[in-house]
């Protein structure tokens, strides 16, 4: 059976300013507790999930920032999951901040089993990085790079952003030259949004934040879209571009149905057809587990409806799309039958691209994903 | 009871002035309910009518009191529409009564509408006990507003009533003068039976209510009669009074107010205004003043979602049941498809109508921008009534268009006079008369367009006069108008239901306007949208929604997954809100578009 696991570090040096995420700074004498607290999690629960369905096809360790942990607790994390939920995971993926990890961290993050590295790079421009709160220098980021390698780390993707305050194109167009010059095997690219509640949103009220114009993105997306692939990096989903062999494994499971176990404070779990998410509150989450409470509640009891929705709009954002065979595998209902109407109606609209196989979103299907991806919300 | 005991009044106020507040004490004070049977405002009973602080329905309710002499009194408050809409039924509803109290905020004086039921009142001989109401309030000035009730009405002020509603003060006293200064009905108990309808309304187990004042005559439980204007006949199979609720009186007497019901079906067989009579003996003449309905605004109702328009219908034909002034047929566009032409009393009975039809039925709808009916005179020689400005025939087959006027009456402090004119000027009114109702305030009669009137002018009335301005309008007459169709284009194709039609001199700023406003209204979506106003072939406006560059969530990861299901709920329920015309999706709003502009 395949499933994977995803691990949350709620801890950050510094919030960027545009981050939304259950992250925090300043937290750090909760470190040692939590550590604490998730090693008390994977024990059982990973665990209890291993010994159901075996071992995990993918780890991903996310945050927040995992490598914001100090070396010693970062060791124990990676001992009790190589010891509960197993050893030479096939995907074994540790977020990293390149102004938080040195030569030896790295080392015993490879050593510890992890064997794939997503650096959130943003942008090689120290100017861009101070303006939206980044703690490191784009040749800070350059070096992280360079000593994963020597870590002997050959899968290692880079996040960059565009869209941010300031930026041109030539900007972006220079963070992909030398994300590609460093021969990154991943490089996801996101548009920032601006989420409510972040430091970008305040500013962007006071109207304080010089955004790019709708042009100026635009140009910035269809570079990002026309060289990646020109570079050799395929794009597989909306935001994610990989050498051939290295998408993300982990990644692709949420968009496929893959069920997942999520372990520490706001970490969603996908068990048997249902979405569950941990309390956000580190204190909380830790006081949990020390108590042997439950910290994770369902999100919502699912209907068919949204069951289909969601399994609809995730494959959708993915290059192969969605399958007939798999819908009608999971629904025992044609494809056709529900969504007919709707694939037409896109497929006219040319944002949609209609085969045997199923279908799958166009270019400017994906440039306008949010408008196809709504029609496949049911009434 | 004898006649000489019965006194039949109503209350002339301007919203907020206290009316509600006023009935709520005299049906405590006479202990018809007590405290505790009493719900804020009892006879404001629609939801919609308590927040919008107005009477759409007239109600009535009988008090039992005893007088200083000692003897019990019959009093019959019969409450009037407030609102210029309603002109027609609030003069009925006096023309039930001898008597009318007139309220006056102390603090605010007297306003528009007050001013013209007052006259309404005084056409129909009812003695006036002027009430000065609030007069609690830190700013009431009770001698400032007798003398503008003596210069304004010409009433004398001198015995006004000096009340405060809301802590009690004054209520015994109404009561007394009610008894003392209201004449008593007149008239032949013996005669063949003459009772006015002054409201009606649907019940779902006696069907059409009349609410009835028996003029001459007696109205007996089983007696067979007849609606004069109508025809109709029916057996009486209730009678009875409001306490507020209905009480079973079995008779209703000359000079009494009370309901009649006899199993009739169609609310339009009861019209307000009608006169009952006996069906084998009839009475000579009907009572006077029987006007029909006159719908003055029209607009198109379509459904968002065209499989509701047969519960549109339904709801429509519902309200029908309850509410005579409400007309509608069956009408087509080319962009909003199957609908219907309704027409109202007025902007407020369409708000209303709407309103409910959203709230009590749930149906979601797009509404046009109100028109009037214009008298379109073809080259020809024939006559059309145009409601709907897409039916205008096209230019070259009009001899000329004449629109209706009315009589528009503001009440403003003198500060603002410059204001009202230099809004009234640019409404294409004509200036007829100032008067000062005394230091402070002016009245300022307009000769006006309704199509203007409709159009914002008392939103923009209130904006420049700080929202003292206060606006009485009738309708006056038909007048030629240099009026002119203006278009709207979206993408290339005309969108009928977003024609509109203007004075000529104005359709160059109307259609720029309406352009520059369909653009902040229209979304962006994947391509550019030109839209343009033009008047025949003629382009007169251009304006373009830029394309929307790029729409897609750059992350969706394990944790993200039910929370953008829900942004794509939201998206695609802002979407239903919407009507594909042609490949344009276009929000409701903008078919009102033209009612926002500045």
């Amino acid at each position: 059976m395949q499933w994977g696991v995803y691990i949350h570090i709620p801890f950050c040096r510094q919030k960027c300013f545009y981050c939304d995420f259950p992250s925090y700074a300043g937290k750090e004498k909760l470190m040692e507790a939590y550590t604490e607290a998730l090693c008390q999690q994977i024990e059982i629960q990973g665990l209890s999930f291993r010994q159901k369905w075996g071992k995990p096809a993918t780890v991903y360790m996310g945050g927040g920032t995992p490598t914001a942990l100090p070396p010693q607790y970062m060791e124990q994390v990676l001992q009790v999951i190589s010891a509960h939920i197993g050893q030479e995971i096939a995907e074994f993926t540790v977020e990293c901040n390149p102004g938080t990890v040195d030569k030896a961290y790295l080392q015993l993050l490879r050593d510890g089993g992890v064997n794939r590295l997503s650096f959130g790079v943003q942008s090689f421009q120290d100017e861009l990085l101070h303006r939206i709160g980044r703690i490191h220098s784009g040749a800070e980021a350059v070096q992280a790079v360079q000593m994963a390698r020597q870590a002997g780390f050959s899968n290692i993707s880079v996040d960059l952003m565009y869209g941010l305050p300031g930026q041109s194109l030539a900007d972006l167009q220079a963070s992909v030259r030398q994300a590609e010059k460093l021969s990154v095997e991943h490089i996801s690219i996101y548009g920032l949004q601006l989420e409510d509640g972040t430091a970008f949103a305040r500013m962007e009220e006071m109207g304080k934040l010089k955004l790019p114009t709708e042009e100026q993105a635009e140009a910035m997306y269809d570079y990002m879209t026309t060289a990646l692939p020109k570079l050799g990096y395929r794009r597989y989903e909306v935001s994610n571009f990989a050498k051939a062999g290295f998408e993300s494994r982990h990644n692709r499971s949420y968009w496929h149905d893959v069920p997942y176990l999520g372990l520490g404070a706001a970490a969603h779990s996908y068990l048997e057809g249902k979405r569950y998410a941990a309390t956000a509150d580190i204190a909380e989450y830790i006081a949990g587990i020390k108590a042997g409470r439950e910290v994770s509640e369902l999100e919502e009891e699912p209907t068919r409806a949204h069951v289909m929705e969601e399994f609809a709009f995730l494959a959708l954002r993915t290059a192969e799309g969605l399958s007939r065979q798999a819908f009608a595998d999971k629904f025992h209902v044609e494809l056709d039958s529900v969504y007919g109407e709707v694939m037409a109606k896109l497929s006219g609209q040319g944002l949609l691209l209609v085969d045997k196989a199923g279908c799958r979103l166009s270019e400017q299907g994906f440039k306008y994903g949010n408008v196809a991806f709504a029609e496949f919300i049911l009434d | 009871m004898q006649n000489k005991h019965i006194r039949n009044f109503s209350i002339i106020a301007h919203i907020d002035h206290g009316k509600s507040t006023i009935a709520d004490r005299l049906i405590e004070y006479t202990g018809t309910l007590t405290q505790r049977e009493m719900e804020a405002q009892v006879l404001d009973s629609m939801d919609l009518e308590r927040e919008r602080g107005i009477t759409i329905k007239a109600q009535t309710v009988r008090l039992d009191y005893k007088g200083k002499d000692g003897e019990m009194y019959q009093l019959n408050l019969i409450d009037t529409p407030g609102h210029v809409d309603f002109t027609y039924e609030v003069s009925r509803s006096l023309a039930a009564c001898e008597g009318a109290l007139l309220v006056v905020d102390a603090a605010q004086g007297v306003e528009a509408q007050t001013l013209a039921n007052v006259y309404m009142a005084l056409e129909n001989d009812l003695e006036i006990v002027p009430v000065i109401n609030k007069i609690d309030l830190p700013s009431a000035d009770p001698d400032r507003v007798k003398e503008e009730i003596e210069n304004t009405i010409g009433l004398d002020a001198t015995d006004a009533v000096l009340a405060s509603a809301k802590t009690g003060i004054g209520i015994e006293e109404i009561l007394d003068a009610i008894v003392e200064r209201i004449p008593a009905p007149e008239g032949d108990e013996d005669a063949p039976l003459q009772a006015l309808i002054f409201d009606s309304f649907f019940d779902s187990y006696k069907g059409v209510i009349a609410h009835v004042r028996v003029k001459q005559g007696k109205i007996k439980k089983g007696m067979r009669l007849k609606m004069m204007a109508t025809g109709k006949t029916f057996e009486v199979t209730d009678v009875g009074c409001f306490k507020p609720q209905p009480v079973d009186v079995g008779e209703l007497n000359m000079g009494e107010v009370g309901f009649v019901a006899g199993s009739l079906k169609d609310v339009r067989d009861v019209r307000v205004g009608d006169t009952i009579t006996f069906a084998d003996r009839p009475a000579a003449e009907p009572l006077p003043g029987y006007r029909g309905v006159t719908p003055m605004v029209y607009c198109g109702l379509y459904p968002v979602e065209s499989a509701d328009y047969d519960n549109l219908k339904d709801a429509l034909e519902k309200m029908q049941i309850n509410d005579a002034a409400l007309v509608f047929e069956p009408e087509t566009s080319v962009a909003l498809g199957f609908g219907f032409r309704c027409g109202f009393l007025g902007l407020l009975h369409m708000d209303v109508i709407q309103e409910r039809l959203e709230r009590e039925y749930h149906l979601k709808l797009i509404t046009t921008a109100p028109s009037v009916i214009y008298h379109v005179f073809k080259t020809d020689g024939t006559v059309l009534n145009v409601s709907n400005p897409a039916e205008l025939p096209p230019q070259t087959e009009i001899e000329h268009i004449e629109e209706p006027f009315v009589k528009a009456t503001v009440i403003v402090p003198n500060d603002f006079v410059g204001a009202v004119m230099e809004i009234s000027q640019d409404k294409r009114g004509v200036f007829k008369n100032m008067d000062y109702l005394d230091t402070n305030r002016v009245m300022i009669t307009y000769h006006i367009p309704l199509n203007e009137i409709i159009f914002d002018y008392f939103d923009r009335l209130k904006s420049a006069t700080k929202g003292y301005a206060s606006l009485d309008y009738e309708l006056a007459d038909y007048q030629e108008s240099k009026l002119v169709k203006v278009d709207i284009l979206l993408n290339g194709d005309p969108v009928d239901a977003l024609s509109t039609i203007v004075h000529k001199d104005r359709a160059q700023g109307r259609g720029r306007q309406l352009a520059a406003k369909l653009k902040e209204i229209i979304p962006q979506q994947m391509f550019e949208i030109p839209i343009q106003a033009a008047i025949g072939s003629k382009v007169i406006a251009r304006e373009n929604v830029r394309a929307r560059r790029k729409d897609v969530l750059a992350k969706c990861y394990g944790g993200d997954i039910s929370r953008k299901r829900k942004l794509l709920e939201k998206q695609k329920e802002g979407k239903k809100r919407m009507k594909a015309v042609g490949s344009v999706e276009v929000p409701q709003e903008a078919f009102m578009a033209i009612l926002k502009i500045d």
